[in-house]
């Protein structure tokens, strides 16, 4: 490091002493604002409450000012640049969520164990898949975070507690609490003292604690962050996950348990018939000889003729049935996303526009191809677009695939997104393109003579022929 | 500065650490270079991904340097929640209170600011009485009533605004909720973690990692707070007898080049006996232009 013989000063040496006993804002040089600072400090409440103000003008500008350096050279006004960006980063973070006092807040209490012994059948009206045995947090008010959130439990008996309210997944729950649009609390009774039956008492002051202790968002981690597939709690890395989605404005639900898909097994089997006409087809396709010339010696009028006779190696070919091939852990569809749109609603939902996977970076290898391919086999098929027709589209339909499915790979709450997709290479007949060249042919096309070249492959492979 | 409080970091859903008192994340990042990573949406602008909240999530090998250092304690934050969630309300009071105070001074803030926008206005608002006022001069029909109507509506919102309950908080930390409780018990063993002698050494030189999922690598290597510079080295952590394939230092020295870092790979020698530690090698690659 360069300048670095001024070493008594701390903030100037980029080592990180656990002893140390005097803090960067300890030198009076690096913080012009010293004396504001210490004139709010005096008096307190007026600097915390600033902390409950929303500036809504914060962006990653106010932390982060300027151009970065290539390395510290030791001078204050990098010092001081580092300390502006932090001090900023502090003030954003002191905020303290808080919830509106006009119309009616937004509640949530958590009861974990409601719902635990729920069992869940398709439901016959073609509604999505509930997860009713996780829901934990019960909702209590509404505003427009929670518009598309939650689930009723139907078929609750007249005069239960609660009934008619909408159920909360942990992750629902956690994502409320995080963007300040709801309060979760810990009840102190059950369902019952919570939602009396009849016209609720109206709230006095000194009754507010008596139901239950409003939760921290440290309190809320605690209580809805859990293991893998735990029932009732998301795993961090797909809560991350989910919480990112969300913020971009997309619409993310948990995925339904493969084995209930029977409306896709359905429609799978309507495509049964292509299915075997599609084996019976490769059955019939001409098996080539064991030797001898690979192109026939004869007179060929198209090239399709002979690149036919030249498909040796069997193709993929997508089919729109269903595999059935089963999902191995890790990869498995978690949650199935919708770009916002207008037409959703979160009983009868659209076809979804993505499915996702959520890995770790550091415990996951590689897909196997039993992975992957068990993993797309879950969705279902999604061609390339109609309208992308002509070869100046094959590129697009290539990488667009038959079927794909998305995984997310978490980091350390970083989060890489990766396609998989099912391409299908044999589906492009670019030698059909050939004898299409041939027909318009022309010089200004750039078409050679067709007929000539076909001909010529004949005596390559007559002389081949000679040889053998 | 007085003795530090040793930072909390809460271990959440078994193997996972977090760290959400805002003091811990500001005094971890100043005094023991550990920036970690923003996890969590920022009540503030909830509908972007470029800067996020707290809490910060941390590698399991930075939370063995910030305990080994002394300077934080985990705790198992689900067993301690319930716990304390568990207790007669007398017992949660402190935390009750420390609730009750910030709705006290959220309400203010709100007052505030609402009679600083008012006083922002008030012009126009003067402004345009003094408009009414004077078409009423004018002898408008019809003006006085609404007026009045108007004014009455004024006096009852001021009604209405006094019954008003005061706004709800969700506190960041429950800290007085857990305050008193007997930390020693929920104190959690850190497990060891393989690249911690590599991450050590990379820490005692003042250099600042973040994920490595960025550009390809275990770790992105900053010399500084990344707050001010650039990643310099993406950073792969091996084992001493571990066979590094050829093919792993060109990829990952062309990826390194690639994105403008040079690539660093290292080790830890194993210590002849198990109380030393044991020498940390690293070694840069980067592509030579010949």
């Amino acid at each position: 490091m360069p300048f670095d013989d001024d070493n008594d000063n701390p903030t100037l040496t980029p080592s990180f002493p656990s002893s140390s006993t005097s803090s960067p804002s300890a030198d009076p040089l690096l913080q012009p604002d010293e004396d504001e600072d210490e004139d709010e400090d005096d008096d307190a409440p007026s600097h915390n409450f600033l902390l409950f103000k929303k500036q809504p003008n914060i962006s990653a500008q106010t932390i982060r000012k300027g151009e970065k350096d290539f390395e510290s050279h030791g001078t204050l006004l990098q010092s001081s640049a580092l300390e502006a960006s932090r001090n900023a980063m502090q003030e954003v973070l002191s905020y303290s969520r808080v919830h509106a006092s006009s119309g009616a807040t937004v509640k949530g209490w958590y009861f974990p164990d409601r719902w635990k012994d729920y069992v869940e059948s398709k439901d016959p009206e073609g509604k999505s898949w509930g997860h009713f045995r996780d829901r934990v947090v019960i909702l209590d008010g509404s505003n427009t975070s929670t518009q598309n959130l939650g689930r009723a439990v139907v078929g609750q008996k007249k005069g239960t507690p609660g009934r008619g309210k909408d159920w909360l997944l942990p992750e629902d729950a956690l994502y409320l609490v995080e963007r300040g649009s709801m309060e979760l609390w810990w009840p102190r009774g059950g369902l019952e003292t919570v939602f009396p039956g009849g016209e609720e008492p109206k709230e006095g002051e000194e009754d507010e604690y008596a139901k239950g202790v409003p939760v921290s968002l440290q309190g809320a981690y605690a209580l809805l962050i859990g293991g893998e597939g735990e029932r009732g709690k998301i795993s961090l890395r797909r809560f991350q996950v989910y919480s990112n989605l969300k913020r971009c404005g997309y619409l993310v639900v948990r995925a339904p348990p493969r084995t209930i898909e029977e409306k896709m097994l359905e429609e799978g089997r309507r495509g049964l018939w292509e299915w075997l006409s599609s084996t019976v087809a490769g059955w019939t396709e001409r098996k080539p000889a064991a030797f001898g010339p690979l192109v026939k010696p004869g007179l060929y009028r198209s090239y399709a003729q002979i690149y036919r006779q030249m498909a040796l190696i069997p193709r993929h070919k997508p089919l729109s049935v269903e595999k059935r091939e089963e999902m191995k852990d890790p990869f498995g569809i978690h949650y199935i996303v919708w770009k916002s749109a207008h037409k959703w609603s979160k009983l009868r939902q659209p076809p979804p526009d993505f499915y996702l996977s959520v890995v770790d970076a550091q415990e996951t290898m590689v897909p196997q191809l039993g992975e992957i391919s068990g993993l797309i086999a879950a969705t279902p098929p999604a061609g390339p677009k109609p309208e992308w027709t002509g070869p100046g589209r094959i590129y697009a339909r290539l990488k667009h695939g038959h079927r794909n499915a998305l995984i997310a790979v978490v980091d350390h709450g970083v989060i890489n997104y990766m396609r998989f997709a099912e391409a299908a290479f044999g589906e492009e007949n670019v030698t059909a393109r050939f004898d299409y060249r041939k027909r318009v042919g022309g010089p200004k096309h750039g078409g050679w003579r067709g007929g000539k070249e076909v001909m010529a492959i004949c005596q390559l492979e007559q002389i081949y022929n000679y040889v053998i | 500065m007085t003795e530090t409080k040793k930072a909390r970091i809460s271990r959440v859903g078994g193997d996972k650490y977090l760290v959400f008192d805002i003091e811990d994340v500001m005094s971890i990042r100043r005094n023991h270079g550990i920036c970690a990573v923003l996890t969590g949406t920022m009540p503030q602008n909830p509908t972007q991904n470029l800067f996020l909240g707290l809490p910060i999530e941390l590698r399991a090998e930075e939370v063995k340097l910030l305990v080994d250092a002394g300077a934080a304690y985990v705790v198992d934050e689900l067993a301690e929640h319930l716990t304390a969630f568990g207790k007669s309300r007398e017992e949660q009071q402190k935390y009750l209170d420390e609730v009750k105070e910030k709705r006290v001074l959220a309400q203010r803030a709100y007052d505030e600011e609402k009679e600083r926008i008012r006083l922002l206005h008030i012009d126009k608002v003067m402004a345009a009485k003094k408009n009414k006022e004077k078409r009423k001069k004018d002898g408008e029909v019809g003006e006085e009533s609404s007026l009045f109507s108007e004014e009455q509506q004024e006096q009852e919102q001021e009604v209405v605004k006094k019954e008003k309950p005061l706004p709800g908080i969700t506190p960041t930390t429950s800290e007085n909720l857990v305050a008193g409780m007997s930390h020693v018990d929920a104190v959690v063993e850190v497990p060891d973690h393989p690249f911690y002698p590599f991450y050590k050494k990379m820490n005692s030189r003042g250099y600042f990692t973040t994920p490595g999922l960025r550009f390809g690598g275990d770790y992105s290597v900053y010399p500084g707070d990344p707050f001010r510079f650039h990643a310099h080295y993406l950073a792969n952590a091996y084992g001493w007898n571990e066979e590094i394939p050829m093919l792993d230092l060109v990829t990952s020295g062309r990826l390194g080049t690639a994105v403008k870092k040079s690539f660093l790979f290292g080790s830890e020698q194993p210590a002849p006996t198990p109380e030393d530690e044991g020498d940390v090698r690293m070694f840069c690659v980067e592509w030579a232009g010949m």
